[in-house]
Parts: structure tokens; sequence; C-alpha cells
């Protein structure tokens, strides 16, 4: 018997500051819209078992797109990206997810983003606060140095293996080997965005002195972080939420950098709470 | 001293048949050709690998026995956390114990690269073989495979 997954995909094109994005995204699910950001140099498949989590989308419409340049979103149709180096820039992402989101006429969705979406979850706190609902930033932080590496990309070594092999350390050793294996699976995938992404990871990305800008008194904010993450560890997210006036912060317990992705049923119980949280705290807002 | 010796030769002979005999090495090593040395604070171990087999493990190498082409080095605390089937964060890892511990990675840095994928596996054998830092953490036998 054939086994059909309620998940759909689709393709929408959207303007992305001049550049025309064909973007894929997949979708299951109905209620507040929870708008989802993969890591760097991966695609939708991480939230793959969110998807399909009926205690989720019963009251969520889940939306995860492969951001341009990623999975099934080719790089853009109007310009000869090949001369160019990728390099992805906090102002364009940001664009883009506005960009988006308007395309599919979401009103107040929630974004939650990892690892650089994690990064760039902060930066639509900052700049977009009354386009969404809540926001949760996962594995985020206010600065990410160090990873923006050649290795990722160079010539004389198996890139693919190099970045997936890379970020192996970045999971739990107790998550499960399947969903590492896929996780890494998926990381040999894009390594040509990988690079480019981290320059937003670890360079463009900084608001270190600028947090108390962020307001959260319509937008709630959750940071969480799994203990194993050795590139935005729960003490970088926490000194991060910290720094936000209303922000909270949830320290994940055996997980590491691609919650969703290496062990769902772990990521599950934190993401409910985060997801609680920001409802809770718009409901109280709502009655102020 | 003969406990130390004996504690070495056991592990060398138990990681290489832990190595040899994994599936996922196996599957992969085809192409996994190189020489490392761990350097584990009071001991160093020089793994010479030829297709993704152990060719040879040297104790404590004299400076002239065998070059190598990186190493991995980092004290015993690391590494006898490492070699722990649920070790703790930032030391589970040497990309994550580079970052966050004491481990540091030198030589030919690209070699690594080309053997990460190898590499990375054959390090996390150290949590079926037991790490060779102290006697009572270097027992296999008190260990259950990780796989």
């Amino acid at each position: 018997m054939a086994q059909f997954s309620p998940v759909t995909g689709h393709y929408v094109t959207i303007d992305v500051l001049g550049d025309e994005c064909k973007v894929f995204y997949l979708e299951n699910g109905e209620g507040t819209p929870l708008v989802c950001q993969h890591t760097a140099g991966c695609h939708n498949h991480q939230w793959r078992y969110l998807l399909e989590d009926e205690d989720i989308t019963s009251n969520y419409r889940v939306i995860a797109y492969d951001l341009t340049n990623h999975g099934k979103s080719d790089p853009p149709t109007n310009k000869e990206w090949w001369k160019q180096e990728y390099r992805l820039t906090a102002d364009w992402y940001t664009a883009f997810i506005t960009s988006f989101c308007d395309a599919l006429e979401l009103e107040k969705p929630i974004f939650a983003g990892c690892s650089f979406g994690g990064n760039e979850a902060l930066q639509l706190a900052l700049r977009h606060p009354e386009r969404f609902g809540g926001i949760v930033s996962i594995e985020g932080a206010d600065y990410s140095p160090g990873f923006f590496l050649d290795w990722w990309q160079h010539p004389h070594a198996n890139a693919a293996q190099v970045s997936a092999s890379g970020v192996w350390d970045l999971m739990a050793p107790q998550s499960p080997d399947a969903d590492r294996a896929a996780t890494w699976f998926y990381y040999t995938q894009g390594s040509e965005a990988f690079r480019g992404d981290l320059y937003f990871y670890s360079v463009d990305h900084d608001l270190r002195g600028r947090l108390g800008e962020i307001d959260t008194s319509t937008c709630p904010l959750v940071l969480i972080t799994g203990e194993y993450d050795y590139l935005t560890t729960p003490e970088d997210s926490q000194r991060t939420a910290d720094g936000i006036s209303g922000a909270t912060f949830i320290k994940m317990e055996k997980i590491g950098h691609f919650p969703m992705s290496e062990n769902y049923p772990v990521f599950k119980g934190y993401f409910q709470q985060a997801l609680n949280q920001i409802q809770e705290e718009s409901q109280a807002a709502m009655a102020r | 001293m003969a406990t130390e010796t004996a504690v070495a030769d056991r592990w060398v002979e138990e990681f290489t048949r832990v190595c040899n005999q994994d599936e996922e090495l196996q599957a992969h090593g085809k192409f996994f050709d190189c020489s490392y040395l761990l350097d584990m604070g009071s001991h160093k171990y020089q793994i010479v690998m030829h297709h993704g087999k152990v060719e040879e493990i040297l104790v404590d190498p004299g400076p002239l026995d065998l070059r190598y082409q990186f190493l991995i080095r980092a004290g015993e605390d690391t590494w006898r956390e490492f070699g722990k089937k649920e070790p703790r964060p930032m030391a589970h890892g040497i990309w994550a114990a580079t970052f966050r511990e004491d481990m540091e990675l030198e030589g030919d840095l690209l070699v690594l690269m080309q053997n990460l994928r190898c590499v990375t596996r054959q390090m996390e054998l150290l949590r079926v073989s037991g790490v060779p830092v102290h006697e009572e953490v270097s027992a296999p036998q008190q260990r259950e495979p990780s796989t």
C-alpha cells in the first residue's frame, strides 16, 4: 500500500532586491503560519518531521522553504550569478523572507530559523517586529564568528564531504544514527552555498551593541539552543537573550546544532515550549 | 610502566581490529591513505592508514621514526571524555574540542580535510575501542559499542 504524505510542494516567484527568485516550499497544516528556515548550506528537508507532525500541523500552517541557492530554489534567474562569488548578506536575507511572506499573503506569521536562520531570526526581530506574530531563534546569537572558512570550497578536497563531516560534530552523540546520517547527507548537497551562507553567519551578522534596540512588545522572541552546539553555545544564546528586553532563552539538553533534523522527539518538546511561550505572550500583549 | 605498556599494546590491537572491521569505515575507506599522530599527553600514537585499513600504529614514535601529515593533540581529560559513549558537550568531537577545549590540529590540514569523513568516523571508533589514557577507561570490555 502506497503511503502519501500530506505535505505538498509549490514554487512561487518573488522579487528580492531586484533578483528574480523562483522559490520552492513545502507546507502542511492549518492555523497560524509557521515559516521555517533551514540551516546554512542545507534545505527544507531538515523540517521533515515537523511538517508531518499532527500535534503541530493541527494548529499551525507549517511552511518550510528552500532559500534561494539551496535545495530546489535555483539561483536568481535574471542575473549571471555564476560570475560572482556568492555571499549572503543580512539585507538580502531579510528582503527574501519579507518578500516570500508577502507573496504568500501571510498575516503575522511566526518565524522559526536555525543556525544562520537563528541569526536571521534576530535580524527580523530587530528590523521587522511589526510583521511577525513571534520569532523563534534556534541556535542563534548576536555574533557567531569563526566559520567563514575556505575549506568548504577548497578544490583540493572533497567539498561535499568536508562540509558534511565538518558539521558532524555540531550534532550530539546521543542523536539517532539514522537522523545524523540524513543530516550529513543533506550537507553533501549544498557545499557551493555553504561558504557564502557562512559569510552572513560569521561576518555580516553582528548585532553586538544593538540588542537593546530589539522590541519584543508585540513580537515575542524565544531563543532555544542545544548544549552540544560548539558554534553558538547555550552561553552565547543566553548572553544574547539577556541583552534583549522581554526575550526568553531555553537550553536544550542532549542535542546539538541541527535539533529539528538530528533528533526531532527531543527538539519537539522544547519547540512546543517556545511556541506556547509566544502564544502566552501574544495573548498577554493583546489583553494590555 | 609495564602496565602502561600492556595498556598501549592492548589498545593498539583492539583499535586496529575495531577499525578494520568497521562496516562504515570499510565502505568508504578505499582512498583513506594517510599517517597522523594522536597526541594524548603522556603518550603519542601514530596511525598509519592504507586503503582504509590500519596498516600500523606506532606507540610513542621517535622524532624521526616515520613521517606523519597532521596531528590531533589534546590533554588526557579531553581524550578521556571523547572516548565516553556520552561525552560532555564540547569534548564530543575533534571540531568541537578544537573550537572549545584544549584540542589542537596541526600539520598539513589539507590532508585532514581530504580524509575528513573517514578520520571523523575513526575518531568515533575510540568510543568502541576505548582511549588509552588511563587503564580504567581503556579497557574496551567496560564499554558497549556505539553502533
